[in-house]
């Protein structure tokens, strides 16, 4: 059985280097994915999830263990994203959702997603194309949203964690969870609607 | 937000139903809502879907990179390695070599020369032989026969073939020297000096008139 977090932070603190490089090795994908998720470069992304496991190696005095190691580490590493995405300036990033409007699917889209994708889909039935438009929607939403919306999906955290490791109330979680979705999903229905018209055949 | 009124009050439900965050009493109004309700079932599919395409996604992505270096990219940041100081060393003075070497040259001949030079001295720049020195026996002791002679010479021969005179004043019958007559020189010459026959400490009783012996030949 794998040894847990906290435990492997205690050897960290005690000079187990090992111990350090498990969490690492256990962490690194899905740090990359919400690195990849926010920022949509892959070398940037690789950079700061680098970053973001030097950063907690650093401060792992700071970490009280009164929140799970995995919440800290990904406060870490959104925040590093945020602080690129604001360096870079410009794009548009810094433009906040309008929360009051509602999601406003066009009836012809409801249920275009589900109908075309399943509710589960696999690796196998998706096209690349289609997992790089995904990056593209994510670019779409604000960043704060985003990185709700990717914590959620990469490493299924509640809306109590998620409350957590971005210091928001659970409310707040949960609204920007419901428009992020909503814009994401309008971006891939647009997608897919397009991408059928143009091979003229349903892709199911 | 079609036709059924009570949409508005359900779409934002259903983002936490799909994620199993609803209470229990509010889970069951949905499902209940979701049972008269076709838009908001296909709403519900988009959102399962939509959700298993990201994380699918992203997996994908994250499948085309290689973390076979990551973990040994951060630990090398974390702890820098230092390599062994025999390492460093060689690495140092091939870089000297590689970038100095006339530099490099020149200044070995230099050390090399002082060694050559320094050497021998520091080899030489032993303790002095006399009182002090510790190897320093007695190994003969040459009574000064005349006797009329004022001082008693003590010639002692050193370890390293060297010679040393004591030339002690003493008063005429006064065999332990002392007081602010005493008088002491001291000599030493080169080259081993043969003991006398019988080696026996026989201080001389000088005459006051005899003139003071040297450390002249032996």
């Amino acid at each position: 059985m794998a040894t847990d977090d906290l435990t492997l932070v205690k050897r960290v603190r005690s000079g187990d280097q090992r111990a350090f490089k498990l969490l690492v090795e256990r962490y690194q994908r899905k740090v990359y994915a919400v690195a990849l998720g926010m920022l949509k470069d892959k070398e940037e992304a690789m950079d700061v999830s680098q970053e973001a496991f030097v950063k907690v190696y650093k401060y792992l005095d700071h970490f009280k263990g009164d929140s799970s190691f995995y919440t800290w580490l990904y406060r870490i590493t959104v925040n590093i994203c945020i602080d690129v995405i604001r360096k870079r300036g410009g794009g548009g990033e810094h433009v906040e959702f309008d929360e009051t409007q509602d999601m406003d699917l066009s009836e012809a889209r409801i249920g275009a997603l589900g109908s075309r994708l399943g509710t589960n889909p696999q690796k196998s039935a998706l096209r690349r194309e289609l997992a790089e438009k995904i990056q593209e929607a994510l670019a779409t939403v604000p960043e704060k949203h985003r990185a709700i919306l990717l914590l959620r999906e990469i490493e299924g955290m509640s809306y109590e964690d998620l409350a957590r490791t971005l210091d928001i109330p659970k409310g707040t979680v949960m609204s920007r969870l419901f428009h992020a979705r909503a814009k994401v999903q309008k971006i891939l229905s647009e997608y897919l609607e397009l991408d059928e018209a143009k091979s003229g055949v349903g892709n199911e | 937000m079609a036709g059924n009124p009570a949409c508005e009050r359900f779409v934002p439900m259903l983002s936490p139903y799909v994620d199993g965050e609803l209470t229990p009493a509010e889970r069951i109004n949905v499902e209940r809502h979701l049972g008269a309700c076709r838009d908001c079932t296909g709403r519900t599919a988009d959102l399962r879907a939509e959700s298993g395409l990201l994380r699918v996604g992203l997996d994908m992505a994250v499948d085309d990179v290689d973390f076979k270096d990551f973990a040994q990219k951060v630990m090398a940041r974390v702890t820098p390695e230092k390599p062994p100081l025999i390492e460093r060393m060689k690495l140092a003075l091939s870089e000297m070599f590689l970038y100095q070497r006339t530099a490099m040259i020149s200044s070995l001949a230099t050390a090399a020369v002082l060694v050559l030079v320094a050497l021998p001295l520091l080899m030489s720049d032993r303790a002095p032989v006399g009182y002090a020195a510790e190897r320093m026996t007695v190994k003969s002791i040459q009574p000064y026969q005349n006797a009329n002679a004022r001082v008693a010479p003590v010639v002692m021969e050193t370890d390293n073939g060297g010679t040393i005179i004591w030339l002690v004043d003493e008063e005429s019958g006064d065999t332990s020297s002392s007081g602010k007559d005493d008088e002491e020189l001291e000599e030493e010459i080169g080259g081993g000096m043969s003991p006398d026959g019988d080696g026996l400490k026989r201080p001389a009783r000088p005459g006051t008139d005899a003139p003071r012996p040297s450390g002249g030949p032996l």
